[in-house]
């Protein structure tokens, strides 16, 4: 009975063995499907991996997945992947993954033999990693054949495709274009009550701030928490980047810098009085808002605007259009102020990149999809979606454009003027170890030139690691 | 019949073996392999995106030695756990002393007492989040609407910290209370019977009888709630975030090198020395109270 059982549990165990083996696909059974292709290749055994170029085309219905973060532009071009369905029979899969998680969720899929999208539209600093870890398919010698580069806005492409930057080496293609701007209750500003009240205080109109120090008055006008009304919500968090992307529209005009102009050193940079004054008065507007102002990542930002206790609001253009939908003609939109005529905005927006982790069929198929999204015809339908913001400089600079929303004309405005975190295969430490000081510097744990110094040195070891420097 | 046994006992222990390997393997692929893998990558410069791997030799070891960060995420957590695990200690003390004695809706205070245990840590993490919003929190709102000044509980930098403590506290008072109602559960009644002949008071009965009796149950509970206060990471998460200079404890500063900086090796060697410390720490205070249970049982 005893050898029975034994007899019995061994055949059940390796039977169990011998089952997972023969589950275990060929490598030739790359599915149709981009997802289960990456399954049925992350079983293959590495030895045995076929190169991207050694997969045959799938046959039967074909599909790309696009993965990009959750919000209104994602829902856009999920619109736009169901018309390149009809016309091509190649279905676009726009898979929106909560930003929170983002990037932990992208890069844990590079980390893999395979990644579950063949098309990640990457943030804008994630472009040094890609191309430098061979995670992004490099674009250089097929994207001009598909899209005129001039027709490129050159900020777009520095940005959001080329690394390193100004290279003219291409690892994305434009997908969304986008930048801080601000928002502001165009009601509250031409109420005839305010606007006395404001002429009597400060000497001077109330008008939408054009500098960094009307911005300041205007807030702390507007600041009156007793009657649950305040004077800005800008982004301060520091889980991810909120912080670090809403100070830099304040550094650069204040004549600060993360590094020097032509290399990646940062002390005796970064720890200047042009960077210790724009942290100063970034801690000041901080304080004009909500109660809890200091930690409102993006999402918050909108929320402290949208439920109508704040003035004025900096965040991203693509999240303008929820705002105007709510309050329509209350509200405004406008560039970012400038210091002593100096405005810089900090870029948003995202590339299209083409996983390297893919069999080259479907990287085919995600060009063709590229290819089709740049063309004029199509982009000049994306912009009509909610925050289609192109690269396209051509429609950019169309007065039809402009015309087509309250936002749109500030964004226009916005984008030669707009400015980039690193974007350093690196960056995500180098975003870590800012978020920290500056976090430091603007809750008043450290004063602002010991922690740009402490911000400077560290910036310089986590890049001497990583040999840049 | 005895020697049939003694045969058949070798194929006893091969069914045995048999019978255990499933759990072996499965303990194996999941704890043993998982923790010399992590001992691997600690040695190397292994990203989250993955890319060629090399040996760093000790180098991110010297690192984490070297690191103020890590020796503030450190020193946060020893506060965090010593603050806790005292508050819930005692509290949880305090609650079964109160809870000890049959009374009308006994079981019902108990249930609802034991609620905050029983939720998710991470919910209860967003609620209290709300809860203790600035601005729109409720806590705020009733404090507003009472005259009383509004402290912003999770963007304050003094007081950040201590509301994840008061959170922690809320959910885990009841696992102590539940332990320290067992250990007072377990003492004979005739050992207080004894006391009362003697006439002691309740004050001497508390320090002589009920304390030393339920200390190794306590002790025990200690240990299991100082071990789960060491991995704080949910409520730190939903509350103020992963790299918040005030809050960051060892297992959120894993989190944000690993996943968000997506050094894997590094956050190897940092998971690496924090097990070493828990190993530890874990040892000496099991024989501390093997110990306390001997010297129990002698007496």
């Amino acid at each position: 009975m005893n050898k029975l059982q034994s007899t019995w549990i061994s055949t059940l165990l390796l039977t169990s063995l011998l089952s997972c083996g023969e589950k275990a696909p060929a490598p030739d059974a790359v599915g149709t499907d981009s997802k289960s292709g990456a399954k049925s290749a992350a079983k293959t055994p590495a030895s045995q991996s076929p190169s991207p170029a050694a997969v045959p085309a799938p046959a039967g219905k074909q599909s790309i997945t696009v993965w990009w973060f959750q919000w209104a532009p994602a829902d856009g071009l999920a619109e736009l992947g169901r018309e390149f369905e009809a016309e091509t029979q190649i279905a676009v899969k726009v898979e929106q993954i909560p930003l929170s998680s983002y990037q932990e969720k992208v890069f844990l899929e590079f980390g893999g033999s395979k990644t579950s999208f063949d098309v990640v539209i990457g943030d804008s600093q994630w472009i040094g990693r890609g191309a430098s870890k061979g995670l992004y398919l490099e674009l250089t010698q097929w994207l001009p054949t598909v899209v005129d580069l001039a027709s490129i806005h050159p900020r777009a492409a520095r940005y959001l495709c080329e690394y390193p930057e100004g290279s003219g080496k291409w690892f994305a293609a434009p997908c969304e274009t986008d930048a801080v701007g601000m928002a502001y209750r165009k009601d509250w500003f031409e109420d005839a009550a305010e606007k006395a009240a404001f002429q009597k205080k400060y000497g001077r109109e109330l008008r939408v701030p054009d500098t960094w120090e009307e911005f300041l008055q205007v807030a702390t006008f507007f600041q009156r928490p007793a009657d649950k009304r305040f004077g800005c919500a800008i982004p301060s968090d520091r889980a991810y980047d909120g912080l670090t992307m809403g100070f830099q529209n304040v550094l650069w005009a204040f004549g600060g810098t993360w590094h020097a102009e032509n290399s990646n050193k940062v002390v005796g940079h970064l720890d200047t009085q042009g960077t210790i004054d724009a942290v100063e008065f970034y801690r000041q507007i901080v304080n004009l808002g909500p109660r809890g102002a200091e930690r409102l990542d993006y999402g918050q930002v909108l929320e402290a605007f949208t439920n109508g206790s704040t003035a004025m609001l900096l965040n991203y253009f693509a999240f303008f259009p929820g705002i105007h939908k709510q309050f329509g003609n209350k509200v405004g939109f406008a560039v970012v102020p400038a210091h002593k005529g100096k405005r810089v905005a900090s870029l948003g927006g995202q590339g299209f990149s083409i996983s390297t982790k893919v069999p080259a069929s479907q990287q085919e198929l995600a060009k063709k999809f590229i290819a089709w999204f740049l063309q004029r015809k199509v982009q000049e339908k994306w912009i009509t979606k909610p925050a289609g913001f192109t690269a396209n400089a051509q429609i950019l600079a169309s007065p039809e454009f402009r015309a087509l929303t309250p936002y749109n004309g500030p964004f226009a405005d916005s984008i030669d003027s707009m400015r980039d975190f690193w974007n350093v295969p690196c960056f995500n430490e180098l975003l870590s170890v800012t978020q920290r000081y500056v976090g430091m510097a603007v809750d008043g744990e450290l004063p602002a030139r010991e922690a740009l110094q402490l911000l400077a040195e560290e910036k310089e070891r986590i890049l001497a690691e990583a040999g840049l420097l | 019949m005895q020697g049939a046994r003694r045969t058949a006992r070798p194929g006893r222990q091969r069914l045995g073996w048999w019978l255990v390997a499933p759990t072996l393997v499965l303990l194996v692929g999941f704890n043993v392999f998982p923790l010399l893998y992590n001992v691997v990558l600690s040695f190397t410069n292994a990203e989250l995106t993955g890319g060629e791997r090399r040996s760093l030799g000790g180098a991110n070891y010297g690192r984490v030695f070297r690191d103020p960060v890590f020796a503030g995420a450190l020193r946060r957590t020893a506060l965090f756990v010593a603050s806790v695990v005292s508050a819930e200690l005692i509290l949880g003390l305090v609650l079964a002393l109160a809870l000890v004695k049959r009374f009308p809706g006994k079981h019902v205070v108990l249930t609802l007492l034991l609620i905050p245990m029983m939720l998710s840590p991470a919910v209860m993490g967003l609620f209290w989040g709300l809860i203790l919003n600035g601005n729109y929190g409720i806590l705020n709102q009733a404090l507003g609407a009472a005259g009383l000044s509004q402290p912003q509980w999770l963007t304050d930098r003094d007081l950040k910290f201590w509301s994840i403590v008061l959170i922690d506290v809320w959910m885990w008072t009841p696992f102590m209370m539940l332990i320290a109602l067992a250990g007072l559960g377990a003492i004979p009644p005739s050992i207080y019977e004894a006391a009362q002949i003697d006439r002691a008071g309740p004050w001497r009965v508390f320090w002589r009888i009920t304390l030393p009796m339920t200390a190794p149950v306590l002790g025990l509970a200690v240990l299991f709630r100082a071990t789960d206060a060491l991995k704080q990471f949910d409520l730190v998460m939903a509350t103020t975030g992963p790299n918040d200079a005030s809050t960051q404890t060892l297992s959120t500063l894993l989190y944000q090198v690993v996943f968000r900086d997506g050094k894997v090796g590094l956050g190897s060697a940092f998971a690496c020395t924090v097990l070493v410390v828990v190993m530890a720490l874990a040892t000496v205070f099991t024989r501390y109270i093997d110990r306390m249970q001997k010297t129990e049982a002698a007496a």
